[in-house]
């Protein structure tokens, strides 16, 4: 079915579909994709994947029966349960959880430094059926936990979150996307961090073969707030992970983490792209994989700095083990330099695991396959061991002992 | 920025261009613009046999149905393909002169200003030197010697045609197919001249090989063509010159070269590129859109490309290696520096195919005044190319605050026991060692010259030591 | 009087360093200036050398009859200032020769002194060296870079020998020095004060 048909017959359980503007934006979009008008041989977000297989889909979507659960424990700690994208809505004096509004439609899309080209965010746009809006009030402390759920087999996910962390407050964000089932979870974040706050964001992905997770996120700091993320991908299933960060005010810093540990057939791809717009910024985009079997991975990491973004740090990392013949990585990290006053460096490294070392452990006694283990858990000790949540770090060593376990 | 760093660049800026000068001399234009006929004019001025003339059809008609390539981080107007003289000779020049006597005394000249001397008495020692004035080779030093004693076949393409068509037949367009992309479809069709290169097996060229490219008449491109071959076991060092006269209107350069390295062969390829940037204001300058590519088609054979590109208002440019052959080497050093209004996107592409191949890239980028300088280049290995090895590092050097460094590299790999490193920096020049060298007694502006210096040196120490003398100057504008 | 420091007040991002210093030098003396770690002795070396991050609140200096503040730092260099650095920096790729060539040429200019030529040069830089225990392949390498600490420190010493300055600022030359280094680096400081 084509992309028009298709969003005409499912309207009515799309968001939104009742306003002209909004109405207006989504014609522009399906006649993007009627008309094949974008340049799909440079497009970063096609690469290793059919795009036909995602445009041409059979909508589905089922309104969660139960309201989702928020629980408070007293100790500045929420866990959400998001059903099929959706939250129900919850107010008390440190935090706000409502629907998204008309008003949240656009501000994705209408920023600049976001490719056009990007399909999915387009997709994202025109069948929007889910999503929820998470206000931290000023200068509170918290963490919350969401795990996201899929009910049912076929279910096409169209989701939109906003996070706002107001002045001076600070959030631990814990996602876990866990789906068995045969469907596809396409989620926008859009996430405003005002002035000295800050934002850890952790999503731990561990979905099935059948299920497909596209997760495009977009963070803008005010003056002297934080944000890190820090992206945990064990999953079967293909999965992407795209950030765009945008440093808007001085003394603003972002952190990009992202560990990808691929096997079977599995895709990934990733992105981040961080924009200095602003004075004396830092930014770090750190990715890591491993890639076995016939996996295939790519990385496109960015870092720009605008004509005012004098005294910047911009530092960016990639580095892929490849564990088999059949594997492939793709790497481009890409420096764009406007303003003289930076410090900017990127490094990049694909290789096997280093035979040097193996040589080493096996000469003490070791066999192969557990000094490859080792070797493999060493090059990601620095990031694991730099998350200081017990929890999270011990739901992550378990996944890791799993992914291991196949290692041959 | 101090005011000092800023009367520092106002000097770069405002450094003449050397080479700026025209020669006043009549020469033979067909009409301006692309179709057949052109195409028919240069093939029949040149005398070249029919399947020739058959070779630049089949490419024009390619050419016809292509579109620019357009991921450069370049912004030019519209090329006006209609708009340009494709062929351009002194009057006189159907036939090349045999020797000296027969060559215009203005064009001798010409190169004697240039610093090439082309009297028998003056030419460069231990420097071959193949001159070529827009469209047409002036004059091959050194020829007979090289031909004689070593059988090494240095001549312009045009003469290769009619003396060595197999060859020419074998090997043109073996590198770089003509509808490889829209810039070497159009030098496919309408090349004119350029220096063709054979070294037999075995033979080590006892001296460098140079080709020196003038463009001198207005509105005219120039399309020139290099072809290198190095059989089993041989070697050549070879260099090329550009420059062009200061002209209001922005010139098209697009050349394609092409080098074959057989078994056990190295070929050495160094370019000082200093052709008219335009002037302070973004006025005039060449556009140098080239396609270099080499094939180290032998084991263990070798290719290393150094360039120093200064000039150009637009520079596009990828001299690439395919590493086909198991055990070979791939190398690409690299000094681009842009002022004023220039914009170069320039870089590498080292394709590993072959087992246990290596390449290095070492670029500097240098951007000064309101100028864009993108490194932009492509590391992959393929299925086959078991132990391949790369190491790339790219650095850049902002001075000023109204220009851009970028820095765009494409890491690929298929193969599970290649081994790829890549790094790369970009800062500001380091007040700190401006402070320590001005204390020493150095002006802010030598200052500057020493440390943007220094900063290439790693690829300056590549070129031949008879030129390398020259880039430096050039280089760090000192003049 | 050859140099004079009259009621100096310098300031660096927000920060007041010297209030009010006086110092009075005359040709051929030897002074230590002590004080604890941030009373200011480098920010007086490097405000005499024109290092241009301080700002200049109050006072005046003279040096060999000229305003210093009218001078540049390579003016001031060139009229015989020299400023062994605490810190000295790398300079990738840049080779010594070349370096201190152009800035003795640059000086001799200035005292409208016949430049010296390279193999003269050349040789004057040997001399010193060895005279300073400086091993040739030193020579080689790009200025201060890859040295170790003590290296660094005699290369100083090495550049001080050659430029022959009628003012010298030392300082801390002499921290993170083993016993050999120290000797050689005294004797080339002695050397220098007993041409004078």
């Amino acid at each position: 079915m084509n992309i028009q048909d298709n969003y005409l017959k499912n309207r009515k359980n799309i968001f939104f579909s009742q306003n002209k503007d909004i109405q207006n934006h989504r014609e522009k979009l399906i006649n993007i994709f009627e008309n094949d008008s974008f340049d799909k041989k440079n497009n970063e977000s096609l690469k290793n994947i059919n795009l036909k297989n995602f445009i041409d889909f059979k909508y589905k979507y089922l309104i969660p029966e139960e309201t989702s659960v928020i629980n408070n424990n007293h100790e500045n700690i929420y866990s959400i349960v998001s059903v099929n994208g959706q939250c129900s809505s919850f107010k008390d004096d440190k935090i706000e959880i409502t629907k998204i509004l008309d008003e949240d439609y656009n501000d994705f899309s209408e920023n600049n430094t976001i490719e056009k080209n990007d399909h999915f965010v387009n997709l994202n746009s025109l069948f929007l059926n889910s999503g929820f809006k998470i206000v931290i009030k000023k200068n509170n402390n918290i963490k919350i936990k969401i795990s996201n759920i899929v009910t049912d087999d076929g279910l096409t996910i169209f989701q939109k979150n906003n996070y706002i962390c107001e002045e001076g407050s600070s959030l631990n964000l814990i996602e876990e996307y866990e789906n068995k089932n045969n469907s596809t979870s396409n989620i926008l974040n859009v996430i405003k961090l005002e002035k000295n706050s800050q934002l850890n964001h952790f999503l731990i992905q561990d979905n099935s073969l059948n299920h497909n997770l596209i997760i495009t996120s977009h963070s803008s700091c005010k003056k002297d707030s934080h944000y890190t993320q820090k992206v945990y991908n064990f999953s079967e299933g293909y999965v992407r992970n795209f950030h765009y960060s945008e440093l808007i005010e001085t003394n603003s810093e972002a952190d990009l983490q992202g560990i990808f540990f691929l096997k079977d057939n599995n895709i990934s791809n990733n992105k981040t792209f961080v924009s200095h717009l602003a004075e004396g910024c830092k930014s770090n985009q750190v990715y890591k994989g491993i890639l076995n079997d016939r996996a295939k991975a790519t990385y496109f990491s960015n870092t720009h700095v605008d004509q005012v973004a004098q005294k910047t740090e911009g530092y960016q990392l990639s580095k892929g083990i490849l564990l088999s013949d059949n594997a492939s990585y793709f790497s481009k990290p890409e420096l764009k330099i406007y303003a003289d006053d930076v410090k900017c460096s990127h490094g990049s490294t694909i290789g096997p695991i280093d035979e040097n070392a193996i040589f080493y452990l096996r000469s003490r006694g070791m066999s192969k396959i557990a000094a490859t283990k080792i070797l493999i858990s060493s090059f990601i000790n620095e990031e694991l061991s730099s998350i200081d949540d017990d929890q999270m770090a011990e739901i992550i060593q378990k996944k890791l002992v799993r992914y291991l376990s196949k290692v041959k | 920025m101090n005011s000092e760093t800023l009367n520092t660049l106002d000097t770069y800026s405002k450094n003449k261009y050397k080479y700026g000068f025209v020669t006043d001399i009549d020469n033979e234009k067909p009409k301006k613009g692309l179709d057949e006929d052109t195409i028919k004019f240069i093939s029949l001025k040149k005398n070249e046999p029919d399947w020739m003339l058959e070779w630049r059809l089949k490419a024009f008609s390619k050419w016809k149905k292509m579109k620019e390539p357009k991921w450069a981080n370049l912004n030019f107007p519209e090329i006006d393909y209609q708009d340009i003289y494709y062929y351009s000779a002194p009057k006189g020049f159907e036939k090349k002169p045999k020797d000296l006597s027969e060559v215009d005394p203005k064009l001798i000249e010409t190169y004697n200003k240039l610093g090439i001397p082309l009297e028998e008495q003056k030419v460069l020692a231990g420097v071959a030197v193949d001159v070529v004035f827009d469209s047409v080779s002036v004059a091959t030093t050194y020829k007979g010697e090289l031909e004689k004693k070593l059988g090494i076949i240095f001549c312009s393409i045009g003469e290769a045609i009619q003396k060595h068509p197999d060859l020419i037949k074998k090997y043109l367009g073996s590198v770089i197919p003509a509808g490889d992309h829209s810039f070497s479809a159009l030098n496919s069709a309408v090349f004119t001249d350029g220096s063709f290169v054979y070294i037999p097996e075995g033979v080590k060229c006892p001296m460098e090989l140079s080709t020196y490219f003038r463009i001198n008449a207005e509105n005219t491109g120039q399309f020139e063509r290099t072809l290198i071959i190095a059989d089993k076991g041989s070697y050549v060092s070879y260099l090329e010159g550009c420059t062009a006269p200061k002209r209001d209107d922005n010139q098209l350069h697009a050349a394609n070269v092409e080098l074959v390295a057989l078994d056990d062969a190295e070929i050495k390829y160094s370019t000082v590129q200093n052709w008219y940037p335009g002037d302070e204001y973004g006025k005039g300058g060449i556009y140098n859109f080239v396609t270099k590519r080499g094939l180290c088609a032998g084991k263990n054979s070798k290719i290393s490309w150094t360039q120093v590109e200064t000039g150009s208002a637009i520079t596009w440019k990828y001299p690439s290696c395919i590493l086909k052959g198991d055990n070979s080497i791939g190398e690409f050093y690299s000094v681009a520096i842009t002022n004023n209004f220039q914009q170069a996107d320039t870089g590498t592409k080292m394709t590993h195919i072959g087992k246990n191949t290596k390449s290095k890239i070492i670029s500097k980028g240098i951007s000064l005044g309101k100028s864009q300088n993108t490194y932009r280049g492509e590391v992959s290995f393929l299925r086959k190319a078991d132990k391949a090895r790369n190491y790339t590092q790219c650095d850049s050097l902002l001075v000023g605050n109204k220009c851009g460094a970028h820095t765009v590299p494409y890491i690929d790999s298929k193969n599970n026991t290649a081994v790829i490193e890549h790094e790369a920096s970009t800062s500001k020049i380091n007040e700190d060692q401006l402070y320590y060298c001005r204390q020493r007694g150095l002006s802010h502006e030598e200052a500057v010259s020493l440390i943007v210096n220094g900063f290439c040196k790693q690829v300056l120490q590549e070129l031949p030591m008879e030129f390398a003398v020259e880039a430096q100057k050039t280089c760090i504008y000192f003049s | 009087m050859f140099l004079e420091i009259k009621d100096l007040s310098v300031k660096i991002e927000n920060k007041n360093i010297l209030r009010g210093l006086n110092l009075n030098i005359n040709k051929g003396e030897v002074h230590a200036i002590m004080g604890p770690n941030g009373c200011g002795k480098s920010t007086l070396a490097n405000v005499l050398a024109g290092k241009e991050d301080y700002e200049i609140l109050n006072g005046k200096i003279n040096f060999k009859d000229n305003d210093l503040f009218d001078l540049n730092i390579e003016e001031r260099a060139q009229e015989g200032m020299f400023l062994a650095f605490q810190y000295p920096v790398e300079i990738p790729g840049v080779n010594i020769t070349p370096f201190l060539h152009s800035a003795i040429n640059s000086k001799r200019k200035r005292m409208n002194e016949e430049e010296i030529d390279n193999l003269s040069f050349a040789k004057l830089l040997k001399s010193k060296a060895s005279d300073l225990g400086i091993n040739i392949d030193m020579l080689k390498r790009s200025v201060n870079t890859g040295f170790s600490g003590g290296e660094k420190k005699r290369y100083e010493i090495l550049q001080m020998s050659i430029l022959n300055p009628d003012l010298a600022i030392l300082d801390e030359t002499d921290s993170g020095l083993d016993i050999d280094a120290l000797k050689i680096v005294t004797e080339g400081v002695n050397k220098l004060k007993t041409k004078k």
